[in-house]
């Protein structure tokens, strides 16, 4: 599954804090499978997100995001997490959200700009995240060519398809 | 490009330019040693020429075979790849993902593939066994020599017993620990699943080349390890990602003091402060380590005298207190006195930060002629059978278990919520790799971090206590 860097992305705030880890978002030693897990992920910082998540709501968080385990975090996006946005992010976190083409964006000081609950709109191509009912905007960083192009691939695995049968075919 | 058997890599020069470009014109609040992090602004061609070991690492494994820099996005060839329980069923699903309908087609070199089955050895539940059985028809179908099946234990510390990695080498793992690696003077990274399928299949991949903090560490090393105090006591000072997607270099006078135990503390622990690598200088602790376990050749790799860092700090470890880290977070790090007197219901020692014969010798020093406090499970896991029968042959087994500890199989479940479960409200203190909430089952749990003096103090004490105070000796 894919998604257009180049769609803007509008919605409900769902805010964290700082150092949030992937045994928080992705606890599959107890919860194994994805129809588990999407009752449980990061129910250790808010107990009531698995419940009341909805499609289209995005993710706000503070600096290390992801960090700890190698553990991907597709089950954010299977309760509907449209986009997550951060301070700053665990390079396997940002790895696994570029490999399977997860919307994550990098936004130095997004925490500053908007509440838990409030609106926030991620326009990548004009590099900007802003709250509509303050006007503050934060800037999104860009993903170098390489980055973009694995991602609006679909991902890593997409990528590693279309060379090896390009090599197969030479 | 001049890489055998493959193809194009992902990125042209042509591209490869741009992307310097792109680099450059990034937001000056750009935070330093993220991802896609810009250049310094007094990065002067002059500079450059001069690298850092993770630099010079990455050069040499640079498929474009160009020098590279911090900040630089390049493709890198990969000299092993270590993958465990994820051999099977991920990898199996991941290639139906990308439309491989009968699994992955091929691995790019099957001496390089490296599988070894730790999370899930012994097998605790049907399900486990199924996907073992399925990892092993895999590594037959795909012609993978290297293949520890029938031994538990955990696979970063196979890779060392069974010289698996070496200096210089860049060698990556879906497991974030393999950064402990570094140790070694061995490029160890730990990478996703996702990357790891496309290592498995074409040997290579993409890399960002980190920024580089400085980690001089002076003082004298005592006769008990110190190695899990030191990584915590950086956490707490710096932050739980100071060296967030940079590489460390361990320097400075302890530096040569230290045992390759307590160095593979040090590096296991760098993603837990968000580096990318933990890497040691290569030295004679490291020559006589690697002589022991292969000949294979290698080629160590240094830092240039005047290297640039991203940054320097510097510990006098004679001036360090022991500390723990209080739950949940690595990085909310006190000296232990702070929290003396706490209760505790379990004490761990083991994991691929704490398993080693050295941190299970220093336990069962502290321990002999003594008790665990009545109550209390001290568990001790090796981290691997090497290990383990390295602590039988010394007598510490007998010394351990006659004093009330339980050991328990090698392999990575006394870190995870596998093995020693704890209840709510009950408290643990661990010398493994984590305590972040529910990491040992309850979310109603607390687990503190400390090494695995503080940890053997605890569980003679049935609290938590300066081991100073619990082992006159000291």
């Amino acid at each position: 599954m894919s998604f257009d860097l180049d769609k803007p992305i509008k919605g409900r705030v769902w805010k964290f804090g700082d150092s949030v880890e992937t045994d928080a978002i992705n606890p599959y030693y107890q919860y194994p499978t994805m129809e588990e897990l999407k009752l449980h992920t990061l129910e250790a910082y808010r107990p009531e997100f698995p419940q009341e998540v909805k499609p289209g709501d995005i993710l706000v968080a503070g600096r290390n995001f992801g960090c700890g385990s190698s553990r991907p975090g597709l089950v954010l996006r299977e309760v509907g997490i449209a986009a997550i946005v951060v301070e700053s992010v665990s390079r396997l976190f940002m790895r696994n959200s570029i490999a399977r083409a997860m919307p994550i964006f990098m936004a130095p000081g997004i925490t500053g700009i908007v509440n838990d609950g409030e609106t926030l709109e991620v326009d990548y191509p004009k590099g900007i995240a802003r709250n509509p009912a303050t006007g503050k905007t934060v800037a999104i960083r860009a993903f170098p060519p390489l980055i973009e192009r694995i991602v609006n691939a679909g991902g890593l695995l997409e990528f590693a398809r279309q060379r090896y049968l390009a090599e197969k075919n030479v | 490009m001049t890489h055998p058997h493959l193809g194009p890599p992902l990125e042209g020069e042509d591209e490869k330019s741009a992307s310097r470009k792109n680099v450059a014109h990034l937001s000056p609040l750009v935070p330093q040693g993220d991802l896609l992090r810009g250049k310094r602004e007094d990065e002067k061609p002059a500079l450059r020429g001069k690298q850092t070991m993770a630099e010079k690492l990455l050069s040499r494994h640079n498929l474009a075979g160009t020098p590279v820099y911090a900040g630089d996005i390049i493709e890198a060839r990969i000299d092993g790849a270590m993958c465990h329980y994820h051999a099977a069923e991920p990898m199996h699903d991941l290639a139906l993902q990308a439309g491989f309908n009968d699994g992955l087609p091929r691995v790019w070199d099957p001496d390089r593939v490296f599988i070894l089955l730790d999370h899930h050895q012994p097998t605790l539940n049907q399900a486990q066994a199924d996907k073992n059985a399925l990892i092993r028809h895999e590594v037959n179908r795909l012609g993978i020599k290297c293949f520890h099946d029938a031994e538990p234990g955990i696979a970063h510390q196979m890779m060392a017993d069974y010289g698996l990695m070496r200096p210089g080498e860049l060698v990556v793992g879906n497991d974030s620990h393999t950064i402990s690696y570094g140790a070694l003077n061995c490029g160890g990274a730990g990478i996703t699943r996702a990357d790891m399928f496309f290592v498995l299949l074409f040997g290579e991949l993409w890399f960002q080349v980190p920024p580089t903090v400085k980690v001089v560490l002076d003082g004298k090393q005592p006769d008990y390890p110190i190695a899990k105090d030191i990584i915590l006591y950086l956490a707490g000072k710096y932050g739980d990602d100071f060296a967030g997607s940079m590489s460390i270099e361990y320097a400075g006078a302890l530096v040569p003091q230290l045992s390759i135990d307590s160095r593979m503390c040090l590096s296991a622990h760098g993603v837990e402060v968000g580096a990318k690598f933990a890497m040691f200088p290569f030295d004679e602790v490291t020559r006589e380590f690697v002589k022991k376990r292969t000949d294979k050749p290698y080629e160590p790799v240094a830092a240039d005298a005047d290297a640039i860092y991203e940054k320097e700090i510097r510990l006098n470890v004679d001036e360090m207190p022991f500390v723990v880290a209080k739950p949940h977070q690595f990085g909310n790090v006190c000296p232990v006195g702070e929290v003396s007197g706490t209760r505790i219901n379990q004490a761990q020692i083991g994991s691929c930060a704490n398993g080693r014969f050295e941190d299970i010798e220093s336990a069962a020093r502290m321990l002999k002629g003594r008790k665990v406090a009545k109550g209390v499970r001290f568990l001790i896991s090796p981290a691997s059978q090497q290990v383990y029968l390295q602590c039988l042959k010394a007598g510490h087994v007998e010394t351990l278990v006659e004093a009330g500890a339980q050991v328990i199989t090698p392999g990575c479940g006394i870190c995870q919520p596998k093995v020693g479960f704890l209840s709510d409200g009950e408290v643990c203190i661990t010398a493994t790799t984590r305590n972040f909430k529910g990491r040992k089952g309850s979310q109603q749990a607390e687990i503190y971090l400390g090494g695995p003096l503080t940890v053997a103090a605890a569980a003679v004490a049935g609290s938590i206590e300066n081991p100073k105070e619990v082992f006159d000796e000291l």
